[in-house]
């Protein structure tokens, strides 16, 4: 809604080109990677050979579907069937190196297709958990799928070339034990946040109208995180799957892993990790001065990057040499409580202050929308629009009174209103490169969905 | 940091977490220095003949060598202790695809291996039928002072799967 309001302009702001540079970066990693992957061979061939083209073809769905949101309605039917074209083949692409070559080389397409089935309920929970937490204005659901997804298969892909060049170039060559334990973590912990990470920068570099607040950057962060675990479980659960199948095991150590991965882990995991660098990018989003915003940006990187290795870094610290299986899932436990527990207290005080934050401007910001009789919020409408549950009980009376288009004009025109408010707080707070008339084409918005629905 | 809304405490968290991660990325380094000393590279290098099938009865090795073992065959690496000086401590283990160490010799000196022609033979863990597929990796590390602190040489081999 806001994306149409925006003036169209020939020029783009600085951060357009950041992300153009960024994602420019991550090809040639990619491109730089899978070559020295090859020339050095422990990736194999195959997995390179569809691979990098699977990442093209999901930054150029990802460039198309940014785009269509952004066109005439005309056009943007066109540009939105290339990017779920551009989609699908990555996602075939990707499926078959996952399936057939990297991870399930040995379990086979059925086993992965079953982990895949194991891993989607528990992903789809942690993303709904997600945005029932968003409150007072959620994210729009292919936003976050987006990101997701850019965590499955794009994020998973650069740390895993990384994660190979980092084995060959450092851990193999240092002593067992310890010292390559905490090689494997600073691998972990950095290769991956920041490949995550990055999905989380662009978004704020390119969707900033969606991307308002520390509550958006950790709704973002998170579903990043959820799709990079859907994938790394996957991969996980079919390795212990293949290399366990020959001793009877391999279902007991399978679903053992899918335990740890999508049921502890699901949020005391990837998931919390790039939340810590969305709470750092929603935190700058809102700070008046460049060096705070980068300040706050890479103390979120160094957050989710101490996370994730003091995680990974337990194991030498607390559970080698432990052989009895009971102490062993004590620890297991203890692991996930004390390295990552504190880090996710963290976040939730900072998602309840965001929220707390957000819910009083958005009320203050929705009065002052109906105190000035522009007719695009009703004052009996702001207590209704601060509540989900209220919300929802209108959609739901449009539902009883006019069926599913009833309840969907209710929910557009909620959503729009909401937009709005959030509008003139970033105005209020001098953080919108968009002009005055880009709030005024909104409010004629609001309120022809208003006559629409009514 | 204007307007009606304060973002003082969202900033100072986020510093403090900042702060709290450099702590905890710098005792990563200082565990890496405890276990992986600088300055104990000596340029010494075990040689690996061969990694061969085992007999686990006569405890020799027979035919010749080869990086990929079936399952059920029991495997070991013949190492020429001999080139390295007599007293450098050393010790030999195999890792399996998990990091579980799976078998080794060692730590002892250089000179006793060689006059028992010692081999490095994977030992089966005695819950499993037959070794776990994946790749195994040799290391064969220095000692000094009681504990290791140089990879001198490393070899991989693959356990495939049961067809």
């Amino acid at each position: 809604m806001i994306l149409t309001s925006a003036y169209r302009r020939r020029w783009r702001p600085s951060r357009y080109w950041l992300a153009g540079v960024l994602s420019l970066a991550i090809f040639v990693f990619l491109v730089i990677g899978s070559v020295a992957s090859v020339a050095i061979g422990p990736v194999p061939l195959r997995a390179t050979l569809f691979g990098l083209p699977t990442v093209g073809c999901i930054v150029a769905a990802t460039v198309f579907f940014l785009r269509g949101l952004r066109d005439q309605p005309t056009v943007r039917g066109r540009d939105l069937t290339r990017a779920g074209v551009l989609l699908l083949v990555g996602a075939f692409l990707w499926l078959s190196v996952l399936d057939a070559f990297t991870f399930t080389q040995a379990a086979g397409p059925g086993v992965a297709a079953a982990c895949a089935a194991a891993c989607l309920p528990t992903t789809a929970l942690g993303l709904l958990v997600l945005r029932r937490l968003d409150r007072n204005e959620k994210e729009p659901w292919r936003l976050v799928l987006v990101a997701t997804a850019w965590g499955a298969i794009v994020s998973t892909s650069l740390a895993f070339w990384g994660e190979t060049l980092w084995d060959t170039v450092f851990t193999a060559n240092l002593l067992p034990g310890p010292a390559a334990i905490t090689s494997t973590a600073y691998s972990a912990g950095i290769l991956e946040e920041v490949a995550k990470g990055v999905a989380v920068l662009l978004l704020y570099l390119v969707m900033r109208d969606e991307f308002d607040d520390v509550v958006d950057g950790i709704v973002y962060g998170a579903a990043v995180g959820f799709g990079f675990n859907f994938m790394e479980s996957i991969g996980w659960m079919t390795h212990l799957y293949a290399t366990y199948s020959s001793e009877g095991t391999g279902v007991a150590s399978a679903i053992g892993m899918w335990y740890w991965r999508q049921v502890i882990g699901l949020f005391f995991g990837h998931a919390a990790y790039t939340a810590l660098i969305g709470a750092g990018i929603g935190v700058a989003r809102q700070l008046p001065r460049a060096r705070q915003r980068l300040l706050v940006i890479a103390c979120g990187f160094l957050a989710a990057i101490a996370a994730h290795f003091a995680w990974d870094a337990w194991e030498a610290l607390a559970l080698t040499g432990v052989r009895d299986p009971l102490t062993l899932a004590l620890l297991a436990h203890a692991r996930y409580l004390f390295m990552v527990g504190p880090f996710v207290a963290v976040l939730l005080v900072m998602l309840a202050m965001g929220l707390q934050l957000e819910g009083v401007a958005l009320r203050r910001a929705l009065r002052e929308e109906a105190e000035s009789g522009s007719g695009a919020v009703q004052p009996a409408e702001v207590d209704v629009l601060m509540s989900p549950q209220r919300r929802f009980h209108a959609r739901m009376s449009a539902f009883a009174s006019s069926g599913l288009p009833g309840y969907l004009q209710v929910s557009r025109l909620q959503t729009a209103q909401l937009h709005l408010a959030m509008e003139r707080w970033h105005r209020e707070r001098q953080e919108m490169a968009d002009p005055l008339a880009a709030e005024n084409v909104l409010r004629e918005q609001v309120l022809a969905l208003r006559g629409a629905a009514a | 940091m204007q307007a009606r809304e304060d973002f003082r405490p969202l900033y100072w968290t986020m510093l403090g977490l900042g702060l709290v991660a450099v702590l905890i990325l710098a005792l990563g380094v200082v565990t890496l220095l405890r276990f992986a000393p600088l300055g104990e590279h000596t340029g010494y290098r075990a040689q690996v003949t061969g990694v061969y099938l085992y007999d686990t009865r006569s405890g020799q090795v027979r035919g010749a060598p080869s990086s990929h073992f079936r399952r059920d065959q029991p495997f070991a690496a013949q190492v020429q202790w001999g080139h390295l000086p007599e007293g450098m401590v050393v010790a030999a283990s195999w890792y399996d695809s998990l990091d579980t160490q799976v078998g080794g010799i060692g730590p002892a000196p250089a000179g006793q291996l060689a006059d028992h022609n010692a081999l490095v033979p994977v030992v089966t863990p005695s819950d499993l039928h037959a070794n776990l597929p994946g790749t195994y990796t040799l290391k064969i590390v220095r000692y000094s002072g009681g504990q290791p602190v140089e990879v001198i040489n490393s070899k991989a081999v693959v356990v495939v799967h049961d067809p």
